[in-house]
């Protein structure tokens, strides 16, 4: 059993479902909404037939009544397929004294796998750093989920982040639209990250951003003067933390104004999520967040 | 600065706690792993400049504030007289102005400037605590060792006196004694900065600044200066004195206070041999010359008195002592060939009827045995002395006699010390050697004590001698040479005029010039014999010679035996009976002005510490803890304001997990 799985945590919100914000293209038929018109149970419009169409969807009670030809059309539901990107660069390994951000990463990712397997959708990872891209491709299958905990508990955080290039590799190599969750402390250029996003976004995947900070990194209080060493790339910096901290927290802010502008953009749900939140009031909240407005 | 407590002054060096542990804090510094170096690298690089400036202006705010309650607990003491530059002085030496001057209070009922002084100096001792006093006062110029401050203001040496001072010896004479003195020390110079007693002129002080400035330890120089207003004041001084037959001519002068306005009546008292009378003086502006006509007692052979006026802001200058021998007549001598010259002269040494006076004329070859030591004056018509007539004469003259010498009349080129007469010489026809300009105020020809003028410009001459040699003509013709000059020889005095009371050169017998001028060298030259009754303080007649005891035998004021020779009055030494008075220069009210003083004490970086306006304050040395206190507060009510967090308006960073954006 890995330490990241909570089966208490994951019974409470086992009876809230994941919902996928955009229409999904799954292989199988499932609960989710498709962009497709097929010959699902519920009606969604009448149109005109046009040359072309399956003569088999006519609506011949409608022909009978008008003598024109309809084709009679329903909601088609699919599948959902989520890629959660799991940035493991260095910065992701920081503990300002509690949980560590990869850990709460691992939670959130486990967790959610969890739930859409559990609810018959696929779950695939992608594990990023400046110079590894592991993946574990989607799939609905429940003993999947051990290789995605496996895979997950074996991310050992290193090196600078290699989220943007993994973010486009995802855009371009996923065909279908799927649901794309990141799990980062998004510590890179947020240029980058725009257009990153703004590629997920053109493919139509549904974007859920999960900005993990640790309190230590945003309230940036220190008693004392410290020397930072860069979990990155290992450059170090010996200041008096009380005498910077006004500038340290204007540059933050600018940082996340612009991260969290980036990702309206891109129509990405974001989360500034600290890594001391309680998890499954965060999980509560964006499964609640996510459900449509008529479930509510 | 002097510190009670110096000892706690060793706390000053907890003035760099603050800034050990800063540094120890920079060095003891903390390794954190951390991810969000980004923003960490640009907060730095922006926290440059100000941020450093405010934080080292935090650190400067608690090590002053540190340093000020350390100087706080040592007890600080700061003196004027002290000063800023003080620390641990092993000596003191007070240089005491103990002239008549001194005694002049700042106002009504307030102690004279030299009592304040003293309190001021046994004060400041007591706040440097150990350090040695010496004192070298003007009256005696000694140096003494004071035992306790506190009796400073009792001893004799540094009573009230009626002498004068005289800085430039004072100065000299405490730079001998601190050239055998080891450590460090002070010199401390108390005086009202009166002009004659610092004597800004006088060679001496580049010697004085020489023996300074060659001590192994250079001392520091103070000057404690007390000027400013004072009482009303006034004062009388005997300006000469001579028996005439049974009366006394007594010149005086009675001065007024600067501040003086308008015309005052002063009460003049003379005492006589124990007789005293009365009279009111009408003083019309700030001074009034007048001479006084004392009566003697028939057949008095010799007496004493005094002439004073009421006692004022300083009790040290209102009276003048006089005292008197036997009659003594006018006698002089006409070395001139027989003629109307010669009975010119004549007549003008010994008008008929006019006073004790005799003279006699002879011939030039039969100068040399009529020249006698009881003589007053020769007047001198004939070509210059040589041989043992010129010797008799330079001896009458060293003696302190008079000698009025008159052109030959014919070219002549025999010299006597140097002067000589030029040719004589013939005004052009119709024209005459006219006097148009003479001194007023010293010389023959002054002005009288009442001030009228000498009606010297009547004086008209076709002919002339000039007078030749190096000395400063007193008259001169109305072409520029000189017509009168003098060349003092010791105590005695040759003049030179250039013409002669023959109408054939002059009309200088007219009276208008030769009467007074003869008059006033016979009397110069008879004060010799009264001047002998007279002295002033600090004189060498004034002093004891071999043999000789002290005593004083008038009976003004409260005369103080163990100061006697520094007080004036009548005193008997062995024989001699003299009236000793204060020195002139003490009644000049002429101020030491700060170029001057910075002038005559160059190279000993003084400091001067005027207590001008400032009599009532007895203090010259304060405790100023509390002002390092304040000091300190000040620095803590600094240094929080400095670290107040700024007020400008900071955004809030977005607060983490709130629902997610939906763009949906």
């Amino acid at each position: 059993m890995h330490d990241f799985i909570d089966n208490d945590l994951l019974s409470r919100l086992g009876s809230l479902p994941i919902e996928s914000r955009v229409p999904m293209m799954g292989n199988v038929a499932g609960k989710h909404r498709s962009p497709h018109r097929g010959s699902s149970v519920e009606f969604a419009e009448y149109r005109k037939y046009v040359p072309g169409d399956d003569t088999r969807r006519l609506d011949w009670k409608a022909f009978a009544r008008s003598d024109r030809f309809y084709i009679k059309e329903f909601e088609a539901d699919t599948n959902l397929r989520a890629y959660f990107v799991v940035d493991a660069s260095g910065s992701m390994n920081f503990a300002g004294g509690g949980e560590s951000k990869i850990q709460y990463a691992r939670r959130i990712a486990a967790s959610l796998a969890y739930l859409l397997v559990n609810q018959g959708d696929a779950a695939g990872l992608s594990i990023c750093t400046d110079k590894l891209h592991l993946e574990v491709p989607p799939s609905r299958r429940a003993a999947h989920l051990e290789r995605f905990f496996s895979t997950l508990g074996k991310v050992e955080p290193t090196g600078e982040t290699g989220l943007i290039d993994a973010l486009h590799t995802i855009a371009e190599k996923i065909g279908q639209r799927a649901f794309v969750v990141i799990l980062s402390d998004l510590f890179t250029d947020t240029a980058a990250l725009g257009e990153a996003l703004q590629h997920l976004r053109y493919r139509k995947h549904d974007i859920s951003v999960f900005h993990l900070m640790d309190p230590l990194e945003i309230g940036f209080e220190f008693d004392r003067p410290h020397r930072f060493v860069d979990l990155e790339d290992g450059t170090s910096l010996v200041a008096e933390p009380n005498l910077i901290a006004d500038e340290y927290k204007t540059a933050l802010r600018e940082f996340l104004t612009k991260v969290r502008a980036k990702c309206h953009d891109a129509s990405a749900d974001y989360q500034l999520v600290t890594t001391d939140t309680p998890l499954e009031p965060l999980l509560r909240d964006f499964l609640t967040a996510r459900l449509p407005k008529s479930k509510h | 600065m002097l510190f009670l407590s110096p000892l706690l002054l060793w706390f000053l060096a907890a003035a760099s706690v603050p800034i050990a542990i800063h540094l120890i804090n920079r060095r003891r510094h903390k390794t954190i792993r951390w991810a969000a170096m980004q923003f960490l690298l640009k907060a730095s690089r922006e926290s440059r400049g100000k941020k450093k400036l405010r934080h080292i202006l935090i650190l400067t705010c608690r090590a002053l504030a540190v340093a000020a309650l350390a100087v706080a607990a040592a007890r600080p003491i700061v003196s004027g007289l002290i000063g800023w530059g003080g620390g641990s002085i092993d000596t003191v030496v007070l240089l005491l102005d103990r002239s008549a001057s001194m005694e002049i209070k700042p106002g009504d009922g307030l102690d004279s400037r030299r009592q304040i002084v003293l309190a001021k100096v046994r004060d400041a001792m007591a706040d440097l605590g150990s350090a040695r006093l010496v004192l070298i006062d003007s009256a005696s110029g000694q140096a003494q060792e004071i035992p306790s401050p506190e009796v400073l203001d009792t001893l004799s040496t540094t009573a009230a006196t009626d002498t004068t001072a005289d800085f430039p010896a004072l100065l000299s004479r405490a730079a001998e004694f601190l050239a055998e003195t080891p450590g460090r020390s002070e010199i401390w110079l108390a005086s009202d900065l009166q002009a004659s007693n610092w004597r800004a002129e006088d060679e001496r002080w580049a010697a004085a600044r020489a023996a300074l400035a060659a001590l192994p330890q250079k001392p520091a120089v103070r000057v404690l200066s007390i000027t400013g207003p004072t009482s009303a004041n006034s004062s009388v001084r005997l300006l000469g004195s001579r028996r005439s037959g049974d009366e006394l001519l007594l010149d005086l002068e009675v001065l007024r206070s600067g501040e003086a306005r308008g015309s005052s009546s002063i009460p003049l008292t003379t005492q006589l041999d124990g007789s005293r009378t009365t009279e009111n003086l009408t003083i019309p502006g700030q001074s009034l010359r007048l001479q006084k006509r004392v009566a003697l007692p028939a057949a008095s052979e010799s007496g004493h008195g005094w002439l004073s006026i009421p006692a004022d802001g300083n009790p040290r200058d209102n009276v003048a002592f006089f005292a008197y021998g036997p009659d003594r007549p006018g006698k002089s001598l006409i070395v001139a060939a027989a003629g109307e010259s010669a009975g010119y002269l004549e007549l003008a040494a010994a008008p008929p009827g006019f006073g004790n006076l005799e003279t006699q004329r002879v011939d030039p070859a039969q100068a040399a045995a009529a020249i006698t030591a009881d003589l007053a004056a020769i007047i001198w018509a004939a070509p210059l002395p040589t041989g043992p007539a010129a010797d008799a004469l330079q001896s009458f003259l060293t003696s302190g006699g008079h000698v009025l010498f008159l052109p030959p009349g014919i070219p002549s080129t025999t010299t006597f010390n140097d002067l000589k007469w030029a040719d004589p010489t013939e005004a052009p026809a119709g024209k005459f050697f006219i006097l148009s300009d003479w001194n007023r105020s010293d010389g023959p020809l002054s002005d009288g004590i009442d001030g009228t003028p000498i009606a010297a410009d009547r004086l008209k001459a076709i002919r002339r001698q000039i007078p030749l040699g190096n000395t400063t003509p007193l008259a001169r013709w109305e072409d520029g040479e000189p017509a009168l000059i003098r060349r003092v020889f010791d105590h005695g005095t040759a003049w030179f005029l250039g013409s002669i009371p023959d109408y054939t050169w002059s009309n200088l017998g007219d009276a208008d010039v030769l009467l007074p001028a003869i008059q006033r060298m016979i009397t110069a030259g008879n004060d010799r014999f009264d001047a002998s009754y007279i002295a002033k303080l600090g004189s060498p007649a004034s002093r004891l010679m071999p043999g000789e005891t002290r005593s004083r035998i008038d009976d003004y004021g409260s005369p103080d035996p163990a100061n006697s020779e520094h007080e004036a009055g009548i005193h008997r030494l062995g024989e001699r009976l003299l009236a000793l008075n204060r020195p002139p220069r003490e009644d000049t009210p002429e101020i030491l002005t700060r170029e001057i003083l910075d002038s005559i004490l160059e190279g000993t970086n003084y400091t001067l510490l005027d207590q001008a306006g400032q009599a009532g304050d007895p203090n010259l040395s304060r405790d100023v803890w509390r002002a390092f206190l304040i000091a300190m507060l000040f620095f803590l009510i600094s240094e929080a304001l400095l670290c107040l967090p700024k007020k400008t308006r900071q955004e809030a960073i977005p607060q983490a997990n709130p629902s997610p954006i939906s763009n949906n």
